[in-house]
């Protein structure tokens, strides 16, 4: 994910210059806080928060006394982390309730996509989902959301003929009372059309929704500020989806948004499939910007995997590895970080154990596919893999939009990963224990 | 339109001048400060950080230690030198409609660009310009991926009663594309309008059809459509357009969500393109064809 990814490396090198520089004085901070700037301008950050934000930034860090036992250089590195870890906001909650969903934001923005992505992440957690068309505005609106739904046997409204949006959704919420969660999803619109804002408003106090997403395009400049505003003055926003993170756009808009509306990024778009959504976590996505410097917070959220059964790095050492816990580990990637990252921190190479290329290579997209894969296995494909036979695989492959070649590849990944574990099995290593001993 | 950066073109006023041996010049301290100003302003507007460090590096080159004629004013200078490279920036240019008029016909336009752009409502409203001067438009399909695509591109060509040449979805874009030319030929229409995906640049798959969409076909012109309200990120893909595919002109939509300006700045800086029209709303005239004047009148408000 690309989200201020410019930003990540510029405070990895803001860290490493920290550390050359003998004295923390004014020169030194003054540099590091104009990378931090130059980085935040080309995400798009809005530019007087970046200014504000440097300016903070600048003074905290000269004239606030460090903490007891803290250094000079930590002083200013933990100013750094608590003022982005404001920017960034805090985690947004997304119950497995009941619930409906009004989806807003600019033209092309994302909204449609978006709103099947959701229906899919809900029924995918056992509700039952149904979809809303009230973009009666836009040619093929009405065709692509019933297209989107129908794919993925989520259920779909709407009135292709009816002008007004309003009613619309009134039938909607007649029609679809059986269904537990609803999203609803509007045609795009700007700050500037009034009429349309005013439909917007209609629209919000007809449904009454429990969330108002605002879908943002990563791409967008400066103007994310004002369409933020004035989507959060017609129906109050409750949380931010950003979209397209699969390019090079850097969604620094964001934070203009958080910063305007109060409201949380809750997901991020990856891709156009119905899959490529991901939850946004404020602290992972942090800990990846500050990079391996921030190796503790990595190591606290490992222990909350773990304790949350997702992923049993003890147990994958003891070389008892099934497909599931390749997918908890795909998984955990969403949250943490990309798998390479991950592996890097891991103790290995402190145990004289070599990541080969081979399992380097595997790139994030690759590994998405891998989930798709997974995601079409039984419950007993995927404890015991030795039993997909190629009958298995053709099954496998079609379920999940594959070739059989992608789910015999990752067949072959499955076990040379089971391989390179087992050979630690004798060592009988303790990773908590392991990843102390790697702190930096 | 554009009234952003036409606001902030007159912070550069604020540049002093003093008295070096009884002549008037532009004071070189005062003018690093009021250029840094000034670069944060451009951004503000969405020109992309690298470009606005540029213009303001060479707005600086051509300032410094420029005597004042008498008669003149400091805002007078600056406000000139300003033109003078935003004039530079933009000096290719594309007429379409004569590009139109004088190409051998069936002419094939092929419109790409990153995801919910405006390529698709863009070539509707092409259309329509075709048509009010009196040519044949048909549409291809080249969407074959999109949910609903076809229909959105359908339902644009029955209200502007003109042909679309479809296959169903997952159908070779290329194959599309190519049947629709031979249908112009066949019928003697004037101009395909081909629609394609939106998708990433950062796909190399993707990127690759869109390169055997043009070697099919060799268009005529390959249209790069993209949003004027999109940020630096608008410059970046501008370039792997160019590198990977080739594109021949610009077209920024969305310019009524109050855009900034910067971003045409940008890409035509960095691509070395020129921009055909801008999009300024959803209906089918709400096309603004470009003119280096008239933009330039946008900006510095003259
Ligand atoms: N690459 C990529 N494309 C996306 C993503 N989300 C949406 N898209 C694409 O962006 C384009 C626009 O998406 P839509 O869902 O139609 O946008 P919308 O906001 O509903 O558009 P309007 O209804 O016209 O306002 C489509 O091509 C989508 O496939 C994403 O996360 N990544
Ligand atoms: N306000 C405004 N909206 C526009 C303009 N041009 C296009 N749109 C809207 O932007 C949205 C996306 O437009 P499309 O034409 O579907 O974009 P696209 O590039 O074909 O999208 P994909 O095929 O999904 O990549 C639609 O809601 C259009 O009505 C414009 O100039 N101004
Ligand atoms: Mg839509
Ligand atoms: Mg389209």
């Amino acid at each position: 994910m690309r989200m201020l990814e410019k930003l990540g490396k510029s405070l990895r090198e803001a860290i490493r210059k920290l550390a050359r520089s003998g004295r923390v004085d004014e020169a030194v901070v003054n540099e590091v806080v104009r990378d931090i700037q130059r980085a935040l301008l080309q995400s798009d950050v809005n530019v007087k928060q970046v200014m504000e934000l440097s300016k903070r930034i600048k003074e905290r860090a000269l004239k606030e006394e460090p903490l007891k036992g803290m250094t000079a250089r930590e002083h200013v590195l933990r100013v750094i982390y608590q003022e982005l870890v404001n920017l960034i906001g805090k985690p947004a909650q997304i119950e497995l309730k009941p619930q409906k969903i009004l989806m807003v934001g600019l033209q092309g923005s994302g909204k449609t996509t978006t709103t099947a992505k959701l229906a899919r992440y809900f029924q995918k957690r056992g509700l039952r989902t149904a979809v809303i068309c009230a973009d009666n505005f836009r040619p093929g609106a009405y065709e692509q959301l019933k297209q989107l739904a129908e794919t993925h046997g989520i259920p779909f409204y709407g009135e292709k003929n009816e002008k007004n949006a309003v009613k619309i959704v009134k039938n909607a919420l007649e029609n679809m009372k059986e269904y537990e969660v609803k999203i609803i999803d509007t045609a795009g619109r700007h700050a500037l059309e009034e009429e349309l804002i005013e439909e917007l408003k209609n629209i919000n106090k007809v449904v009454n929704p429990d969330h108002k997403f605002l879908v943002l395009d990563a791409a967008i400049g400066q103007l994310a500020k004002e369409q933020a505003e004035a989507f959060h003055k017609a129906v109050g926003i409750t949380g931010i989806i950003v979209t397209k993170l699969d390019g090079t756009a850097k969604g620094g808009g964001a934070l203009s948004a958080i910063s305007v509306t109060g409201a949380p990024v809750a997901f991020v778009g990856t891709g156009e499939r119905i899959d490529d959504l991901e939850r946004f976590d404020p602290d992972s996505f942090i800990s990846r910007l500050l990079g391996i410097g921030d190796l503790k917070g990595l190591i606290e959220k490992f222990k909350e995997i773990e304790m949350e059964k997702e992923i049993k790095p003890e147990e994958i050492i003891q070389g008892r590895l099934t497909l599931k816990d390749i997918y908890a580990q795909l998984e955990a990637m969403n949250r943490i970080g990309p798998l390479k990252q991950i592996i890097q921190m891991l103790p290995f190479g402190s145990l004289g154990f070599d990541i080969s290329d081979e399992m380097m290579q595997v790139t994030e997209e690759k590994l998405r596919k891998y989930k798709y894969i997974m995601d079409s296995m039984t419950e007993e494909e995927l404890e015991n893999p030795k039993i997909i036979n190629s009958s298995r695989i053709k099954r496998i492959a079609r379920g999940s939009g594959t070739t059989p070649e992608d789910v015999k590849e990752l067949l072959k990944y499955y076990r040379t990963m089971s391989k390179a574990l087992k050979g630690l099995k004798g060592g009988r290593v303790n990773l908590r224990k392991a990843m102390k001993h790697f702190r930096i | 339109m554009f009234e952003a950066l036409k606001s902030k073109i007159s912070s550069l006023s604020k540049i002093k001048e003093v008295l070096t041996e009884g002549e008037i010049s532009l004071d070189d301290s005062s003018l690093r400060d009021t250029l840094w100003e000034f670069q944060i302003e451009l951004m503000e507007c969405d020109v992309a950080l690298p470009v606005a460090e540029r213009i303001s590096e060479v707005l600086r080159e051509r300032l410094i230690g420029k005597k004042r004629k008498i008669g003149t004013s400091v805002e007078e200078i600056v406000r000139e030198a300003f033109r003078e490279i935003v004039d530079e920036i933009f000096i290719h240019s594309l007429d379409f409609d004569e590009f139109i008029e004088k190409t051998e016909k069936p002419i094939l336009l092929v419109f790409i660009g990153v995801n919910g752009t405006g390529k698709t409502t863009t070539i509707a409203k092409i259309a329509k310009r075709l048509l009010d001067n009196d040519y044949t438009p048909i549409l291809a399909s080249g969407d074959t991926f999109r949910a609903g695509a076809e229909e959105q591109l359908r339902e644009h060509a029955e209200r502007l009663g003109i042909r679309v040449i479809a296959h169903r979805y997952g159908a070779d874009p290329a194959a599309v594309i190519y049947d629709a030319v031979a249908h112009a030929r066949a019928r003697k229409a004037d101009v395909v309008l081909a629609d394609t995906s939106g998708r990433m640049h950062t796909n190399v798959n993707l990127m690759d059809q869109l390169r055997k969409i043009c070697r099919v076909n060799t268009p005529d012109l390959v249209i790069f459509v993209d949003e004027a309200i999109a940020g630096n990120d608008a410059v970046e893909r501008a370039m792997r357009f160019e590198r990977e595919v080739g594109i021949d002109a610009h077209i920024l939509t969305k310019v009524d969500a109050d855009a900034k300006g910067g971003t045409a700045l940008s890409v035509v800086y960095e691509t070395k393109k020129p921009i055909a029209f801008f999009g300024t709303g959803q209906r089918y005239e709400d096309l603004k064809k470009f003119s280096k004047d008239w933009f330039l009148k946008q900006f510095l408000g003259e």
